[in-house]
């Protein structure tokens, strides 16, 4: 399964962008949860504030599904 | 005419009511950039030493930097500064929305204000017409009634700073308010500004501020536009603003709790951005020249309260009037925010306050009858809203938090010292260091005290390791040139932060501005850390009674190195004085000082500040280098590679 993570700011130097500036296509496999696909390709879930699918906050546990873009909010750099 | 800046340095002594106007200097100009910059020199150069906060001879100095008003991302900044009645040291802090860009429009860069006033009083500036006029009417009102009452009374485009009851009185956290919401919040700014009877400051601007290279900062700033408008981190941005931090906060560790008791909040995600949004939003906001609008205008409506309207709460207000006043609901963290505006206190400090009273109540150290026949229990509005009322009018032992927390703690006793949340004076914000020890040290070593904007490290903190304190230090020297640069040129920080406007492009922004072709990013950092060493010196000849030492201040109070994290995610954690010590040690190293915290002859002379290092060698109060001077001091985090 094909799903793609978007990150930019803190993010992009440890999100490792390959499809654009802002976006990485990551294979795995269905039934994983967004922070163990995060975990699979050593992205630490703790650079993570928020995640969103289709302008909607959505959890960690999440199981994204084929072709999913999931962008990922890095923490606000001190509020 | 210089490019850039609106030319205009202006005078007021608001004792005599005696207005002077002079050209801006160019090589002032240069050398400081304007906002904290213009303001640290001034008030280093004019106020004498013996002068205290509310003193007629203190200043209360206004500044907008080079690219407020400009075609620039979010050039909305507004610097204002004064000596501290918290610190005793240099003051400044920097507010967005509207007001800086229109005093460039009044060709106005620098504004210093002396004196006090007789009466009640405001500065009424409409391009070239400058007038001290009678501030009766308005004297007493809040804040945010205030602004509305005088934008009736002048007209909507002006744009308008005021203080609350709270600056009125002196209260120490005080601070302006300008756009129904926003603040100059921290450093008690506003207490400066009531301690010279001074209820607002209204601007009008109509001239056209003159720029070197118009047609290229029309495509480079549209080009940077076209691209953030699309970066994935703009969305959530213009959706949540800063709220929604709040749960990434708590479930990493840092939240603090119940006045920094722990470090986490169960039942969190009933405070952070989504539910703000899903509960409160009337509308976004903008600054000038913003596309990011993260700003959250809100509507709450308590049982029992009048309906108010109130930007926020964004992270820091969120955290410190939430979680760490035990609030669990974002309607009543939303209300306590409307409560701090409208009173004219910072809702950090004034936060602060509040969950140090809470504490205090907890351990019997206060008690209902010193409280008027209140309690102040952890999340309850009334006890909250009680308490600071008391504080802002200075009525019993309000008067005692009026002054700050180390006063209020010596006068409390009990050893509530260990547990009055600051480093010199300053509340801190909203992240608890003893799980991130780099931004424990990042609180330690602000020259305005525990303040996360001049360096914020957390992500930092994480890579290297929660636990380690070693090698942090020449990182958050970095942090904090780059970082309160942004203030010095008053744009805003989240361009550079959050959707990838480098610095590069910054410096850019200011040359296609002012037309300085050879002005570079090494310079900026050069003038930044100038700005911090300046400040340094500034605070430690203001406290040399108390000790000829800086490091003697750059400690916080003792729960940060006696107590373990108890809860959550960083549960366990512990500093010790010997590791705050270590951290210090490299800290000062780094920048050049001696051990003993203060600035030396070599890195003061490399600043070109040597009649700084004179007046330190005449005050005995010199560093001597740990080990040969870093040709550049601070050094930039590169992330490990995975």
């Amino acid at each position: 399964m094909t799903i793609y993570f978007k990150g930019g700011g803190l993010l992009k130097e440890y999100l490792k962008p390959d499809v654009d500036a802002y976006t990485r296509k990551v294979e795995t496999t269905q039934g994983k949860t967004i922070r163990e696909i995060m975990e699979q390709i050593n992205l630490k879930p703790s650079l993570v504030s928020m995640a969103i699918l289709s302008g909607k906050v959505i959890p960690m546990s999440y199981m994204p599904s084929e072709g999913d873009i999931i962008t990922l909010r890095p923490p606000v750099q001190g509020g | 005419m210089i490019y850039g800046f609106g030319g205009q340095e202006v005078r007021i002594n608001v004792s005599d009511k005696s207005v002077s106007k002079n050209n801006l200097n160019p090589d002032f100009a240069r050398q400081w950039l304007g906002g904290r910059g213009f303001i640290c020199k001034v008030l280093y150069d004019e106020v004498p030493r013996s002068v205290k906060a509310f003193d007629p001879e203190n200043l209360l100095v206004v500044s907008p930097g080079i690219l407020s008003g400009h075609f620039a991302p979010s050039g909305s900044k507004c610097c204002f500064g004064a000596v501290s009645p918290l610190s005793n040291g240099h003051g400044d802090s920097t507010v967005g929305g509207h007001f800086g860009p229109e005093l460039k429009f009044a060709g106005i860069d620098l504004l210093i204000i002396k004196g006090i006033a007789e009466t009640p009083s405001y500065i009424y500036i409409d391009d070239d017409t400058i007038e001290i006029r009678d501030a009766a009417k308005y004297w007493g009102k809040g804040s945010m009634d205030a602004e509305k009452m005088l934008k009736e009374d002048l007209g909507e485009d002006f744009q308008i700073v005021t203080i609350g009851p709270a600056g009125e009185n002196l209260v120490t956290c005080a601070c302006i308010s300008h756009d129904y919401g926003r603040q100059a919040g921290r450093c008690g700014v506003g207490a400066v500004m009531g301690s010279k009877k001074i209820k607002a400051i209204a601007v009008r601007g109509t001239k056209s501020l003159p720029v070197y290279d118009l047609q290229k900062t029309k495509e480079v700033n549209l080009a940077i536009i076209k691209r953030t408008s699309v970066h994935p981190n703009m969305e959530p941005w213009q959706k949540y603003g800063t709220a929604m931090f709040v749960s990434w906060s708590n479930n990493n560790g840092v939240y603090p709790t119940r006045n920094f008791q722990t470090t986490y909040m169960e039942n969190n995600e009933q405070l952070d951005g989504p539910e703000l949004v899903d509960k409160l939003l009337v509308s976004h906001k903008a600054c000038f020249g913003c596309w990011m609008n993260c700003g959250k205008y809100s509507k709450v409506t308590l049982p029992g309260k009048p309906t108010v309207y109130v930007e926020g709460p964004e992270y820091e207000t969120n955290a410190l009037c939430g979680g760490n006043c035990g609030f669990e609901r974002i309607d009543e963290v939303a209300y306590n925010n409307w409560v701090c505006d409208n009173l004219g206190l910072d809702s950090m400090t004034g936060g602060g306050l509040a969950a140090f009273a809470m504490e205090c109540y907890e351990k019997g150290l206060i008690t209902k009858e010193q409280l008027e026949g209140h309690e102040m229990r952890w999340g309850h509005v009334e006890d909250f809203e009680h308490f600071l009322n008391m504080v802002t009018y200075r009525r019993g032992i309000g008067d005692w938090f009026a002054d700050g927390l180390v006063p209020a703690s010596k006068k409390i006793g009990g050893g509530s010292e260990k547990f009055a949340v600051q480093v010199k004076g300053q509340g801190m914000s909203g992240y608890d260091g003893r799980f991130a020890p780099a931004m424990l040290l990042a609180y330690m070593t602000a020259d305005i005290g525990a303040h996360h904007n001049r360096a914020w490290t957390i992500t930092l903190d994480d890579d290297i390791g929660r636990d380690v304190v070693k090698g942090k230090a020449k990182l958050v020297v970095y942090l904090q040139h780059i970082r309160p640069f942004f203030d010095t040129v008053s744009v805003c920080r989240l361009f550079w932060g959050e959707v990838d406007v480098t610095p590069e492009e910054h410096i850019d922004a200011i040359v296609m501005a002012t037309g300085w072709n050879d002005f570079t990013l090494e310079e900026a950092m050069r003038t930044s850390e100038r700005i911090w060493n300046l400040n340094r010196a500034h605070f430690l000849e203001r406290n040399s009674a108390v000790s000829k030492n800086g490091r003697t201040f750059d400690y916080p109070n003792a729960r940060f190195y006696e107590e373990a994290v108890p809860t959550g995610p960083g549960k366990g954690a512990k500093l010790t004085l010997e590791q705050l010590d270590l951290m210090l040690d490299e800290y000062y190293e780094a920048r050049g000082w001696g051990k003993n915290g203060n600035p030396s002859r070599e890195v003061l002379t490399d600043l070109n500040l040597t009649e700084v290092a004179a007046n330190l060698e005449k005050a005995g109060m010199l560093g001597t280098l740990i080990s040969p001077l870093p040709k550049v001091r601070g050094e930039r985090y590169k992330p490990k590679a995975f």
